[in-house]
């Protein structure tokens, strides 16, 4: 395979700044609408569930479970090339049911199991971004 | 109470562009060479299709967008399709699938504003890898997937369907009977890409893993190419060449749903069934009634949450109901009798409403269903924005 590509990098806006600033500093936070209080993300300018269009950031456990997952094969995604096979993982957090956020584990999935209790830790990728990422608990 | 409508249009005709993974021409002379093949069908002549309509999007997000060679507008064949001088009507639609677009099509029949519709569907197929992320930087909500890797559609529907599998107890051989079912469907199917090549159990078993649990069979086949239908109003449709296709009824899935970058199963059972309830409420028929089931397959587990969806077995069934031959032609419900995106190409669901079409009519030769009064074709995925219609033989 010739040069890899570049990971892909968040490409923030005013809507998704503050999500990216908080990982900056190892803070998970997630969107919350101040009326009604249902979290939404990717964030939104209306409330999901009320359509208000007062909504502000707020920290989050981070605890959560494994909704789904599944084993990446294809090296279809730029900057991914190398790291096939890996496991997308859906984890739920704890806060709201279908509050969910992507993640990505090394290798074919093996021991991964839909109901798992999961753990966030801080990944460091280009151009100071942190991603939050999750794995799988004993 | 059954629609006022139902039975008062029909499908007359229906025309296909040669479907490959290259074409030898651009996509509009694709689209016009199904468009022609279905006004000759009907045996109507161009200047005689006064409204038109298309649901034109890209085969994906990212794909190129010139009109003609990326996809088909109503524009590119109201310039180059030598239709009526002055049509009545046209539009395209950007929601709801192609059954949304020929939704309106009978809608502007049944209002009297215009005497024949063309409806079609063109999909191109770009070079490279299909639906690839190719970009550095991610914007919107593709900043919440892309930075981990997670940027092709087979990703989400394969986390649907595992969730789907861990709660049913669902495993990967049962689906092998659904996708081999198809090919053998195809193998009746001059126009299916896999026309020619059989595929067994142990084919399906050792097929090449995309993102498990989907592999490489589970996943539509790209082609290019295009489907065309000609609509009409009963009364015309009745003196045309061939048996008419009536619109018994449609539906279109418009429940509030969460706004998710990714894919759930949580709630296909509600938001397919919203669509289908409609359709049996309008034509005052239900699962039993239907002969042949035309069911989006871009990705295999998306005909399981149809099946589910609509009554045809209990939640959770769908993997075995599909065993034992139930589904083959032969069986007490044929599925996809044409081989469905799986085996026949991925025209986005318009293979279904064409096959659909001809089961009621009689015109599905090798593969045709005994006394199949009633096809119904459900295009989509039930977890997201789809619609579908109801054929009968008789109005």
């Amino acid at each position: 395979m010739a040069d890899l590509s570049p990971r892909p990098v968040p490409a923030p806006d005013e809507l998704t700044q503050p999500f990216w600033d908080a990982t900056a500093a190892h803070r998970l936070e997630i969107q919350r609408c101040t009326a009604c209080g249902y979290y939404n993300h990717p964030p939104k300018r209306l409330c999901d569930q009320c359509t208000s269009p007062d909504l502000g950031f707020v920290p989050v456990s981070g605890r959560g479970q494994v909704y789904s997952y599944t084993v990446m094969r294809q090296t279809s995604i730029a900057g991914f090339e190398d790291k096939v096979p890996y496991t997308t993982l859906l984890v739920e957090l704890e806060e709201q049911p279908q509050l969910l956020l992507v993640s990505t584990v090394p290798g074919d999935g093996a021991g991964i199991a839909i109901g798992q209790s999961t753990e966030l830790w801080w990944e460091p990728i280009e151009e100071g971004f942190v991603l939050p990422q999750f794995r799988p608990i004993a | 109470m059954t629609w006022d409508s139902r039975g008062k249009t029909a499908v007359v005709g229906i025309g296909t562009s040669k479907l490959s993974r290259k074409a030898d021409k651009p996509l509009g002379l694709l689209a016009l060479d199904a468009a022609r093949a279905a006004m000759e069908d009907a045996g109507i002549a161009p200047g005689e299709v006064d409204g038109i309509v298309t649901y034109p999007d890209q085969p994906f997000l990212g794909a190129g967008n010139r009109d003609g060679e990326d996809l088909v507008t109503v524009n590119f064949l109201i310039d180059h399709g030598g239709l009526a001088k002055d049509l009545k009507w046209y539009s395209q639609i950007s929601s709801g699938m192609i059954p949304s677009a020929f939704i309106e099509g009978v809608n502007a029949l049944v209002a009297g504003t215009c005497n024949y519709v063309l409806v079609w569907r063109a999909m191109h197929l770009p070079a490279g890898t299909y639906g690839a992320w190719r970009s550095n930087r991610a914007g919107g909500d593709t900043q919440f997937t892309a930075p981990f890797g997670a940027a092709n559609p087979f990703q989400w529907h394969a986390l649907a369907y595992q969730r789907y599998m861990h709660r049913y107890g669902a495993k990967r051989e049962h689906m092998a009977a659904l996708v081999t079912n198809s090919r053998r469907n195809a193998n009746l199917n001059e126009q299916a890409y896999f026309y020619s090549q059989p595929m067994g159990f142990e084919d399906y078993m050792n097929a090449r893993m995309v993102s498990d649990p989907l592999s490489l069979f589970d996943c539509d086949i790209p082609v290019e190419g295009c489907t065309a239908l000609i609509l009409t109003t009963a009364d015309r449709a009745r003196d045309l060449k061939h048996p008419p296709a009536y619109i018994a009824g449609y539906g279109q899935q418009a429940l509030k749903r969460p706004s998710l970058t990714t894919y759930t199963v949580d709630d296909y059972m509600a938001c397919g069934g919203s669509t289908v309830d409609k359709i049996w409420s309008m034509s005052g028929l239900g699962p039993k009634d239907i002969g042949a089931a035309q069911l989006y397959d871009g990705f295999s587990p998306s005909t399981y949450y149809w099946l589910e969806a609509a009554g045809f077995c209990g939640e959770g069934e769908a993997w075995q109901f599909v065993q034992d031959g139930r589904v083959a032609l032969t069986g007490e419900l044929p599925v996809n009798t044409f081989g469905g995106s799986l085996s026949e190409g991925r025209l986005h669901g318009m293979g279904h409403l064409a096959e659909a079409v001809r089961q009621v009519t009689g015109r599905a030769g090798q593969r045709q269903i005994e006394g199949c009064d009633a096809s119904i074709a459900l295009d989509g995925s039930p977890m997201l924005r789809n619609a579908g219609i109801l054929f009968t033989s008789e109005p």
